[in-house]
């Protein structure tokens, strides 16, 4: 029996798959927060090239992927597809696993998708340098590799407590060429402000992506660049499910379900997508597309669908999405990349419209489920990655009980070599299962003024 | 070698700590000699002095009671540097325990280390309050209060903290001895005192990054349950230093070890008893139970917790209760314990507790009954296959 379902480097998609082609009706637009008007491409064209804000926009259903992005996106694509046979005999569910393992990119996720995309277009537009945050490292990480190749400048601004207490993300970074700073820095006015007022701040992630923004728009030949949440992410992601879609239909087969994590959004979308788009357009109505985050950051399962900023002080346009709220900080979860106060605004669309469904959950039973999949499957997931497992699981699990031969698909968005030290805090027993009051936060809310 | 972050220490063993636990007396209050005529052997005096040998040479100046209140203790560590500022009885009492320690306040020391359980805790409180921080070496039959070092060896790490001492607030929690050899377990917060922690010891390093300051958590909480407070809605706070600061954050007052209500921004009653509680429940039938986790267990409904009755619990209603505490305590609290007095309710708060650990934040901790071992993964297919490798 196969294990792997491979495609060959000829296979691989030649073109993103742009969502929004298939909305019944366009996305809300983003507002620029002084006007609250929306926002127009000059409004962003101080940061980002003039292509990518045009995929952020885009109607047609398909962007073609240039030969020179595909060409580095050979050294580690197509990804395999994995058959979880052991994990299903460990369940004893009649449910049939696949999963998507984007772990064996250089950086170890699947960040590279969209992080050799956005070099080459600021390249093409003659930038010669990219500033992005970064908050354990995996997008640090992967820009690096990809500016890299491109023979680009690149600076990280990476939240301080990761920065001295993971060593590796930035050593990562320095192989492959990157400025690794740990934010607050001196280099930025918002940074020198921060250390004012506190010069021992362990920093933020809403504190780094002001200094990297900062950091663009003062010098001419640099731009700025995100690594999820944005519609020209979620497109450059893309490539994940149109693989493993082509990898399901060479053995005969269609998801039942369709599981990826979600913190901005973006590997979601890359595995859902393709898989949502069929649903909109009639072809498999009842696909269950299931996106699982945590419950110390429930942004879709509790948060408010409104237009927020994408940022912490508010610096970014204003988003439609769901939302905790911009001033909400989320809790240390080790699940670093699950920790934003917002979501993609078009996977926030799709749970809106009932395309897909959220579920969140918590850091213990994650971890129980990262240790299944690392006894029967061999692989080490990310502590990101295994939030998707743990829901994976819990399918399979009623299938047992219900008797029914679902097919499951979810995607492991990378390995969890650089994550140990969480795996050693859930065995010491020093892992907080992490939750939202939801109630009292509604309580707390509910007695401040309404703002128009 | 580092600079110890206490210069003079006050040491007071109480000889007789944890006898009555070897011969299963559920404790040694007033019963040392039946103990003693059972063939229990004073361990504290040893105790002591492996948890005070590793200070020997650091340059800590000591004060202590002579004999084997403290005396033979440091001399058996190998401190030659010791005053004896105080002549117990033979035997000793908690009347030797409280004077020496008054005499070690007199003297100038910056800590008492004590030797001891909950009993020997209580009278060090008694004495000195919060002027000074004070540290226990485990050596009682319970030792359900928060100011106890995990183990003798950790006594030591603290004290030879670098730096300025990381000082907390920690409960003295007093166990109804009678009432326990009885079977029945009640328990009460009977002071608050300062105790120096070292949270490297007890925390992931990120969490410290992070969550570290329990003042700010404090703060955090109380700004949180202020703001969540709703209209008409009466509001029971149990006691503690954390369900002080919603009061702190309302700018009133509050009764440290006892029960207060607030509605609508104003006291409407302090220290109330179960009837004082029942009667104002009469006429705000809506309310809120706020507590928080109590002491080093984990408590967060003691069975003779008086106030909380089991009447008063049904009449607020369970899911009304709203736990608190900062995160640097559930750290330290693997387990939460719920004993309201009646089975169906204890049934009803479930296997998890939500505990609000800052503003808008929030743990979920597993519910364990008294002397239940930890829960094991919940999920079953942790259980399917590994649990014999343990």
């Amino acid at each position: 029996m196969q294990n792997k379902i491979h495609l060959d480097e000829e296979q691989m998609p030649r073109r993103w798959y742009n969502i929004q082609a298939d909305l019944p009706s366009p996305l809300d637009p983003p507002l620029n927060p002084k006007t609250g008007k929306p926002a127009t491409p000059g409004d962003l064209s101080a940061i980002f090239p003039m292509e990518l804000i045009r995929q952020e926009m885009a109607s047609e259903r398909f962007i073609d992927i240039p030969e020179e992005v595909m060409d580095i996106l050979r050294i580690w694509r197509p990804s395999p597809l994995y058959r979880a046979r052991r994990l299903e005999q460990h369940l004893k569910t009649p449910a049939k696993i696949y999963y998507k393992y984007e772990g064996l990119s250089p950086a170890g996720s699947h960040k590279p998708n969209t992080a050799v995309p956005q070099a080459f277009y600021n390249r093409e537009a003659g930038i010669e340098r990219l500033a992005t945050e970064t908050g354990a490292g995996q997008w640090g990480s992967a820009l690096a590799f990809a500016t890299a190749h491109f023979e680009m400048e690149c600076t990280v601004y990476m939240v301080r407590a990761s920065y001295d207490q993971k060593p590796y993300r930035k050593l990562m970074m320095q192989v492959w060429g990157a400025e690794c700073h740990p934010s607050p820095t001196n280099l930025t006015a918002s940074g020198r402000a921060v250390l004012e007022r506190d010069p021992d701040t362990p920093g933020s992630l809403g504190i780094a992506i002001s200094e990297a923004v900062e950091d663009a728009a003062t010098h001419a030949n640099t731009n700025y660049s995100l690594g999820s949440v944005l519609n020209h992410v979620c497109l450059h992601q893309t490539v994940i499910g149109l693989e493993a879609r082509e990898q399901l239909a060479s053995i005969e087969e269609y998801p039942d379900v369709v599981i990826g994590c979600v913190g901005g959004g973006s590997n979601f979308a890359g595995t859902a997508f393709p898989f949502a788009g069929d649903k909109l357009k009639g072809s498999h109505p009842d696909v269950d597309i299931i996106g699982v985050e945590p419950a110390a950051c429930p942004t879709l399962t509790k948060g408010l669908y409104a237009y927020d900023y994408g940022d912490e002080a508010g610096l970014t346009p204003m988003l439609m999405m769901y939302t905790l709220g911009h001033d909400f900080v989320p809790p240390a979860i080790h699940a670093g990349g699950l920790r934003y106060h917002g979501d993609s605004p078009l996977v926030s669309r799709l749970v809106r419209d009932g395309v897909a469904r959220a579920v969140s959950v918590y850091q213990n039973e994650v971890f129980d489920a990262a240790q299944t999949f690392a006894r029967t499957e061999g692989i080490i997931p990310a502590p990101e990655a295994a939030h998707a497992i743990r829901t994976a699981i819990d399918v399979a699990l009623e299938c047992r009980k219900t008797g029914e031969a679902k097919t499951i698909l979810f995607n492991n968005s990378g390995h969890g070599h650089f994550d140990l030290t969480s795996y050693e805090a859930y065995y010491a027993g020093r892992l907080p299962d992490y939750d939202y009051p939801e109630d009292l936060i509604r309580d707390a809310l509910s007695r401040l003024p309404k703002v128009a | 070698m580092n600079v110890p972050a206490f210069r003079k220490i006050g040491v007071v063993v109480n000889p007789v700590a944890g006898l009555g636990g070897r011969v299963g007396l559920k404790g040694t209050d007033g019963l040392a000699a039946r103990a003693l005529a059972l063939g229990a052997e004073p361990l504290a005096p040893r105790r002591a002095a492996q948890a005070i040998g590793p200070l020997s040479g650091s340059g800590v100046e000591f004060v202590t009671a002579s004999g084997f209140m403290g005396e033979f203790s440091l001399r058996e560590a190998g401190i030659l540097d010791l005053y004896c500022l105080y002549e117990p009885d033979d035997p000793s009492s908690a009347d030797d325990t409280r004077a020496v320690c008054r005499a070690f306040l007199a003297a100038g020391a910056d800590l008492i280390l004590f030797c001891g359980g909950d009993g020997t805790a209580r009278d060090v409180a008694d004495a000195v309050g919060t002027a000074i921080p004070i540290l226990g070496i485990p050596a009682g039959v319970k030792m359900y209060s928060s100011v106890f070092a995990l183990d003798p060896g950790a006594v030591s790490r603290i004290i030879l903290t670098e730096g300025p001492p990381h000082l907390t607030d920690a409960e003295v929690i007093d166990v109804n001895e009678e009432a326990y050899r009885g079977g029945e377990f009640q328990t009460e917060l009977h002071a608050v005192v300062r105790t120096p922690s070292a949270p490297g010891l007890v925390q992931a390093a990120k969490q410290v990054f992070e969550e570290a300051d329990e003042e700010r958590a404090r703060n955090a909480i109380g700004a949180f349950i202020a703001d969540a407070m709703r209209p008409n809605v009466l509001y029971v706070l149990g006691p503690g230093t954390t369900t002080a600061a919603i009061t702190d954050k309302l700018g009133l007052g509050k009764t440290l070890l006892g029960f207060d209500a607030v509605l609508d921004g104003r006291l409407i009653g302090t220290d109330l008893t179960e009837s004082d509680l029942l009667a104002l429940l009469d006429h705000h039938p809506e309310a809120r139970l706020v507590l928080s986790v109590i002491g080093a267990q984990g408590f967060i409904l003691g069975r003779g917790t008086q106030v909380c009755s089991p009447e008063v619990l049904s009449r607020i209603g369970i899911d009304r209760l709203i736990m608190i505490a900062t995160p640097g305590k559930l750290a330290r609290t693997p387990l939460l314990h719920v004993d309201t007095g009646d089975s169906v309710l204890d049934r009803a708060v479930g296997k998890f507790v939500r505990v609000i650990t800052g503003y808008g934040t929030a743990q979920r901790k597993p519910v364990g009954l008294i002397g239940d071992d930890p829960i094991e993964p919940c999920h079953e297919e942790s259980r399917l296959a590994w649990k014999k490798e343990g």
